[in-house]
């Protein structure tokens, strides 16, 4: 077309002419193609170092970030496979907490909508709704908003129980599809809210909270297993699993049926006073019992009041109502749960009253500053430095033998005592006593306390006085329950623990705990005259009340001003054991302020623990030894445990009638003591102080008014109530430093730095202490080891 | 050597080039191996047979070699007599997909169905275009600067460019038919200026483009369309990770987590995740298993094998030899370079496939029939006008 119009418009032109100009025009276009080829060459070649700039980017500055992504992405093709948390048993192999399997289900959208049946979506969604009730148009509508997504969880722990149905469907119906189950571990407690401070509780995430679960936390948590899915040879996917490790078992010496004897009698007084004297308010401030194996140290229970639900820890509604609840702040929320999680044995600490006095006896009959012969006179009240001290008994106990300053829990007598043996001696004892430092028991949460006890320097004499009779310092339950055993067993200092074996997860041993002596604290003679002194308190003494019927036992009541003094606060307690004169069990009751209007009381204490003893030793195989009277028989028979062992009754009756008869005697010379001193009120019944006018019982010439204080507003180590709260807030333990300290109460001496150096004091007297009452160093090196060993998890 | 001899031997000499020739072969044997190893994931799920998609692609292949040997051999000027055959013919296949004998593949109708024997016939659309251009460029010469030319190569590249928009719904090869015109136009006009307001123009548009497509989805913000926005999931990948940018992100991924030297061959992860991975999103996995190295390496044998066309068109013997080879290369450098760029996330999502190396039989059978014209065009170059880039050798 063009050619032809070039011929028309230039007929002249030759052939030659337009073949040379064809050829120049063809040789233009050609050179320009050239220029052009190589200009787009050039940004052909921009565009390629851009791109490859780019690729080089995301692999350096996204690459981390987007392998993370990768791996995460491959959930479905590499999972976790959770261990199992270890069970924890008690002594005849009760499941105190076990881990049990449960299941989520996992919906995988991608798989239904990929699948080449027709029907996957319908069959699945229906089987669905028919084993979990899952609300299928909801999840109908969630994978057709999201096609491409493999991980969508719709329900959380579900029970194999609830699991198994299904299954069996989708093997019959190869059209369901895009569902699988991810494993998963939840904590169950079969008992509930039995021992519930003790064993502590986990979650899901195997973490422990408080108690056994957390201060065994490491033991009882295995590792996870993990499946890996990789690409074969033939490019399918392959599996391979490494299984997970299952916890170890932890195997205690507490005993369900103890246990459950404990608490039951616990939560019956608590109740029985609940509301009594001050107003809507529980049975007791606070309320511990443990019963320990004195010849062992193993805690057979160990029980606080209030408990909690171990399965549902964070709700307290069994012990508030839900207005209640409702109006509390999440941070008071959780400070109330903290108080009702911690373990008031081993968390809280307090005055330890006259059940002290068995130390304190015993440390000068060890020491032989005391004879055993000694007598002392109790004109009911004593003047140590200025300060008048009263005994319980206004009236005076009169003359008192060593004995029965036990007995009748005479405090002018224990001054007495105190004062012939010095505070060095009492001091020395009360370390070796381990008074002051920690048991090292295996629970998380044992309160320090060496802030809390006198440091031999800085105390004056009348600290010596009202430490000699328990008042003025501070000790934790199980403090005192390991160091009365000590007592009574012999003079050995056992390490209270709880747990004995551990096992792996296919029952083989891995660790038994035996049981570990700490130090010798006292002779075995010693202990010897100690039981038989705190027997005598239990036939005729102030302990009368804790016998079960049918036994002879050993105690020592106890009934501690609490501070500040003089507003009728106690804490009320009761040291018991059986037999007499093997002992088996040792059972330390603490009742902290029963809600009632006259406090102090040791009788509170004595009855919950006489209550425990009766159903109690015929458990243990302790059988009666004395003859029934008609009114116990009875009493028994109400509570239907009289047919346990009464066969064992009246073998040593003989000895019984004598031991009754003359504690009758003793009791009808105090009274006449009283009465020929005290005149009797006529209006009200009470007796009269004739130097005070202060109005006493007849029974007993203790003050009617229960706000009056024996100690003269002698305070000793102060026990900041709010400590007790700091505690809980940290299961570790709080810093000491952290404490400002009141020091030492009315005397004025040693405050504030006084009490810090005393902290570092008892250390080193502890060392001294055990070294000398041993008197074989091979027993220190052993308190030495027990601390090391145990330093890792208990010594904070 | 003296002058006679020389002369001599510029009569006997054939050029040929065989670098070109031996990156072909090593590219289409390195797509086999890469293809394998990305798609036998996916064939045994779905076929139960892990070469599945090889043993496709192996046949196409060998057809393609048949093939391309008739190229080498065939004289080029035959493709200049058939070309306006040809060009009507790959039109009328277009036109066939609306037939019976179409068929539907994930959605898509872009395919025809011979008894078994499919066929993507824009793929056969981009060779007829090429070489019609070609004779129509070399026929018209110097006219192309006229209106009436313009409006003709207009219609020419316009047709089949919305045909296959239209037809096929395929923006994307509708995309690179008209990017291989330009190109071919570009190479065969003297001016620049033209084609840089052009440019300026198409960047403008994309510009407005990109704003409107932004403003659209503010305003249908909650309804469904939103998700659907491809420019807005281009921009904001990491929000639409679960549909729209599913596939974008899951590439980046498999870029991101390949390292310097990947995971090695056959190790990659990422071709579980995406789906299709042996097709548009082939170069990801290579990054993968091979790293970023084994990608540049890729890169670096495309821009050689655009080099070597370069070189060819540069030195053919005739208009019509160099606009021929001029539009394979256009062709191949805009396809590479919009697939990297799409699995890159530098610009928004095309179905774009990898020559030689992703799935699609038609696309490797016509491929190599290209590359045999150019190697043709190659042959017929004689050895005394050979040009270097560096100089000219007298």
């Amino acid at each position: 077309m063009s050619q032809k119009k070039i011929r028309r418009a230039q007929p002249a032109q030759t052939t030659e002419q337009r073949r040379r100009k064809l050829h120049r025009e063809r040789r233009e276009l050609f050179r320009s193609l050239q220029g052009k080829l190589l200009s787009f060459f050039v940004i052909v070649v921009i565009a390629f170092v851009c791109l490859a700039a780019r690729i080089v980017f995301i692999s350096k500055e996204k690459g981390d970030a987007y392998t993370k992504q990768v791996l995460a992405q491959q959930r479905y093709d590499s999972r976790t496979l959770p261990y199992k948390r270890g069970e924890i048993l008690d002594c005849n192999g009760m499941q105190l907490a076990y881990s049990e399997k449960v299941y989520n289900l996992v919906i995988d959208s991608n798989e239904i909508t990929e699948s080449r049946k027709e029907d996957a979506l319908t069959a699945t969604m229906s089987a669905l709704q028919r084993c979990f009730g899952v609300d299928t148009a909801e999840l109908t509508q969630y994978i057709q908003n999201n096609p491409q997504n493999q991980y969508h969880v719709i329900q959380k722990r579900i029970p194999y129980e609830v699991v198994e149905p299904f299954l069996k469907e989708k093997e019959e119906n190869s059209s369901i599809c895009g569902v699988w189950f991810e494993e998963e571990y939840k904590r169950r407690y079969p008992y509930k809210t039995l021992a519930s401070s003790v064993i502590g509780f986990a979650g899901t995430d195997n973490n422990g909270n408080c108690g056994l679960e957390l201060f065994y936390d490491d033991t009882l948590n295995g590792s996870n297993g993990r499946e890996y899915g990789y690409l074969s040879e033939e490019s399918t996917l392959e599996r391979t699993t490494i299984a997970a490790k299952d916890g170890n078992v932890l195997v205690t010496s507490l005993d369900v049926n103890l246990q459950a004897i404990v608490e039951k009698y616990m939560e019956e007084f608590a109740l029985a006073h609940r509301g009594e004297y001050r107003e809507g308010e529980d049975g007791v401030k606070n309320m511990g019992v443990i019963m320990m194996n004195p010849k062992t140290g193993e805690i057979l229970a160990m029980a606080d009041y209030p408990n909690f639900d171990l399965n549902d820890p964070e709700n307290p509604a069994p012990f508030m109502n839900a207005a209640e609840i409702e109006g509390m702040e999440q941070k008071e929320r959780y400070k109330y749960l903290n108080g009702l999680w911690r373990n008031f044995c081993i968390s809280d600490t307090y005055e330890p009253g006259s059940v002290a006095k068995s130390m304190t006896v015993a440390a000068g009959l060890d020491s032989g500053k005391l004879q055993g012969n000694e007598s002392y006179f109790c004109g009911g009240k004593m003047t140590v430095s200025g300060h008048t001290i009263k005994c319980h008994n206004h009236a005076g106990h009169g003359m008192v033998n060593l004995s029965q300053s036990l007995e009748q829990s005479c405090n002018c007598a224990l001054m007495q005592i105190g004062e012939q043996q010095g505070k060095e001696n009492l001091m020395k004892y009360l370390y070796s006593f381990n008074i002051g430092l920690k048991t090292n028991i295996d629970l998380s949460g044992e309160a320090r306390t060496n802030t809390l006890v006198y440091n031999v320097d800085n105390m004056v004499a009348s600290d010596l006085a009202i430490s000699t009779f328990g008042q003025g310092y501070n000790v934790t339950m199980i403090q005192m329950v390991s160091a009365f055993s000590s007592i009574i067993n012999g003079g050995k200092y056992y390490q209270p623990h709880l747990v004995t074996e551990i096992r792996d997860s296919l029952g083989t041993t891995i660790k038994k705990i035996e049981p570990r002596v700490l130090k010798q604290t006292i002779s075995a003679t010693t202990s010897d005259t100690m039981r038989e002194y705190l027997t005598n308190v239990c036939l005729k003494g102030t302990g009368k009340t804790a016998v079960p019927a049918g036994y002879v036992i050993g105690g020592k009541t106890g009934t501690a001003e609490k501070q500040p003094r003089g507003h009728g606060n106690y804490v009320m307690s009761f040291m018991g054991f059986a037999p007499v004169d093997d002992p088996q069990v040792v059972v330390y009751c603490v009742i902290d302020e029963p809600n009632v209007a006259d406090q102090p009381h040791s009788t509170f204490a004595q009855e919950v623990v006489k209550n425990i003893l009766t159903e109690a030793l015929p458990y243990l195989h302790i059988y009666r030894t004395e003859e029934l009277t008609e009114e116990q028989i009875k009493e028994l028979e109400e509570k239907n445990l009289l047919a346990a062992s009464q066969n064992e009754a009246g073998q040593v009756e003989e000895t019984d009638t004598l031991e009754t008869t003359e504690t009758e005697g003793e009791q009808e010379t105090q009274e006449e003591d009283a009465e020929s001193r005290f005149t009797i009120d006529a209006n009200t019944g009470y007796a009269v102080d004739p130097d005070t006018g202060e109005l006493l019982h007849p029974d007993t010439y203790t003050p009617v008014d229960p706000t009056s204080s024996d100690l003269d507003g002698l305070v000793g180590i102060e026990n900041d109530p709010e400590q007790a709260v700091d505690q809980s807030d940290l299961p570790v333990d709080y810093s000491p430093q952290e404490k400002t300290h009141s020091g030492f109460g009315s005397d004025g001496a040693g405050v504030g730095a006084g009490a810090a150096i005393g902290g570092s004091g008892i250390n080193i007297t502890y060392d001294n202490a055990g070294a000398s009452s041993s008197g074989t160093t091979g027993q220190t090196s052993t308190a030495n080891n027990t601390n090391t060993d145990f330093g890792a998890g208990a010594d904070f | 050597m003296g002058r006679k001899n020389r002369n001599r031997k510029v009569k006997t000499e054939n050029f040929f080039d065989y670098t070109l020739l031996f990156v072909v072969l090593f590219l289409l044997l390195f797509g086999l191996i890469v293809l394998y190893s990305v798609s036998s994931y996916e064939a045994n799920i779905k076929f139960g047979d892990g070469a599945y998609y090889l043993k496709n692609q192996m046949k196409a292949t060998v057809l393609g070699l048949v093939v391309f040997v008739i190229a080498i051999f065939v004289d080029y000027h035959v493709w200049e007599k058939l070309s306006i055959i040809a060009y009507v013919v790959s039109l009328c296949f277009v036109l066939l997909i609306l037939t019976p004998l179409g068929r539907t593949y994930n959605g898509a109708r872009r395919w025809l169905d011979f008894g078994g024997i499919s066929l993507q016939p824009v793929e056969i659309v981009k060779v007829a275009l090429i070489m019609f251009l070609a004779a129509f460029i070399a026929a018209i010469g110097t006219k192309i600067k006229d209106k009436k030319a313009i409006f003709w190569s207009a219609a020419i590249m316009g047709v089949p460019a919305a045909m296959i928009f239209f037809i096929t719904r395929n923006a994307s090869s509708a995309i690179i038919i008209a990017g291989i015109a330009t190109v071919m136009f570009f190479m065969a006009d003297p001016k620049y200026l033209r084609y840089v307001g052009l440019a300026i123009a198409a960047a403008l548009f994309l510009t407005v483009y990109v704003f409107y497509s932004i403003y659209k989805a503010q305003s249908a913000e909650g309804t469904g369309d939103f998700r659907k926005n491809r420019i807005v999931a281009w921009l904001n990948p990491d929000d639409y990770a679960s549909d729209t940018s599913f596939q974008t992100i899951q590439g980046m991924y498999a870029i991101g987590s390949g390292g310097v030297f990947g995971k090695g061959l056959g190790e990659s992860v990422q071709k579980m995740k995406l789906p299709e991975a042996q097709n548009d999103m082939v170069f990801c996995i290579i990054c993968e298993e091979l790293g970023v190295f084994g990608g540049l390496c890729v890169m670096a044998l495309f821009l050689l094998l655009i080099y070597r066309c370069m070189v060819i068109a540069s030195n053919a013997p005739d208009t019509y030899g160099a606009l021929l080879v001029s539009g394979v290369m256009g062709h191949f450098a805009l396809q590479v370079l919009m697939n990297i760029a799409v699995v890159t996330n530098s610009m928004p999502n095309t179905g774009v496939t990898l020559p030689f190396i992703s799935y699609g039989g038609t696309s490797v059978l016509f491929l190599l029939a290209e590359v045999g014209i150019v190697l043709n065009v190659s042959k017929n170059i004689k050895t005394k006008e050979v040009v270097v880039y560096e100089g000219r050798r007298a």
